[in-house]
This record gives C-alpha cells, structure tokens and sequence, in this order.
C-alpha cells in the first residue's frame, strides 16, 4: 500500500494495541528482487538500480507493510516521526532535577 | 540479551553493523504500551544489539535515527 495509507492503517493498529498487546515495527533494505535467488546454470537475478526501504508493522492480529522509494523518503520520515510523537506516549517523562543544591546554596 | 546501556552506544553499534552488511541487517522497534518500554533491535542475522528505552527524551533520538536509517536504506547505492 502507498506510504499514507500504510501510516493511516498504523495509527488505527497502535491504538488498538495499546489496551492489550504491543505493536512492532520493522525496517529492512530492499533491491527489488521479488524470486528466490536462482540456482547455478540458471541466469542470475538482474542488479538492482535503487534501492528501497521496506517497512513493516505487525501486532498481534493484523500485519501491514510497505515499500519506500528514495523519493518517498522525506514525507515518509515526516509522516512517520508525527506519528510516534502522537501515540508512542507511554513513556516517562524525566523531571528536571530540581537545584536542590541551588536551594541549599544561596 | 545483548543490551547496551545507552542509546549513543547502541546507534554507533547499530550505524556500524549495517555499514558492514547493508542488505542483511534489519532494525525492529517494538512498543509495549502497558509497560512503556520502546525495544529497539538492530540484527545482521549473526549479531545482535538491543536498547530499551523508557524515558521521554529518548524518543526525539530514536526518531532522528530511524529518519538516518531509512534514508541510507533508500539511497541508490
């Protein structure tokens, strides 16, 4: 599926995993080459020209998955970062060490 | 499990790991909401590095570092 869709289809996996299980996501290289690599005598599979990001999200029920080319990237990267701002929000927040020894000083 | 102790040293172990080995390595980040732990992993099916982080500010790094990942992933060589 195209990169919006897929983080359309993301946000609704993460909340719905956020009452009982955890969500993964997962990012490999991919050159396009969609056979098995061929055995010996056979001809070998055409070098790749670009290559692409393969990103996929899987929770306990529903797997999704899509592929990111060079030009995609930068929207994708936006795309992305908002989303984890806006649901990766479990995590604790560090208080600032308030001075007490500034207290203590002066 | 092959945990580092801080996110610096895991995205060093990581960047390195994939520069050795581009089309083999792969970068998992799991994220347990009851238990608000985000698991990073960065594996080139021989070795492995993991981080979990926990902490707010932790998440602005990771989210750089995914961002540099993905574009060297993408590129064209």
């Amino acid at each position: 599926m195209n990169g919006f869709q897929f983080i359309l289809r993301l946000e609704k996996l993460a909340s719905a995993a956020k009452s009982d299980s955890s969500f993964t996501v997962t990012l490999k290289r991919f050159n396009g080459h969609d056979r098995p690599v061929p055995r010996e005598g056979k001809p070998p599979l055409p070098k790749p020209e670009e290559y692409m990001c393969l990103m996929r999200v899987h929770s306990k029920s529903k797997k999704i998955s899509t592929v990111v080319r060079r030009e995609d990237v930068p929207k994708m990267v936006t795309m992305y970062a908002q989303f984890m701002r806006s649901n990766l929000d479990g995590l604790k927040r560090v208080k600032k060490v308030k001075s007490k020894a500034k207290a203590a000083k002066g | 499990m092959v945990f580092v102790k801080s996110l610096e040293d895991f995205e060093i172990a990581a960047e390195n790991m994939y520069m050795a080995n581009p089309m083999a390595c792969r970068y998992t980040m799991k994220y347990i909401h009851s238990k608000g732990q985000i698991l990073l992993k960065m594996t080139d099916n021989v070795k492995c590095v993991q981080f979990k982080a926990e902490n707010m500010p932790d998440l602005k790094k990771i989210e750089k570092f995914t961002s540099n990942l993905m574009g060297h992933m993408a590129s064209k060589e």
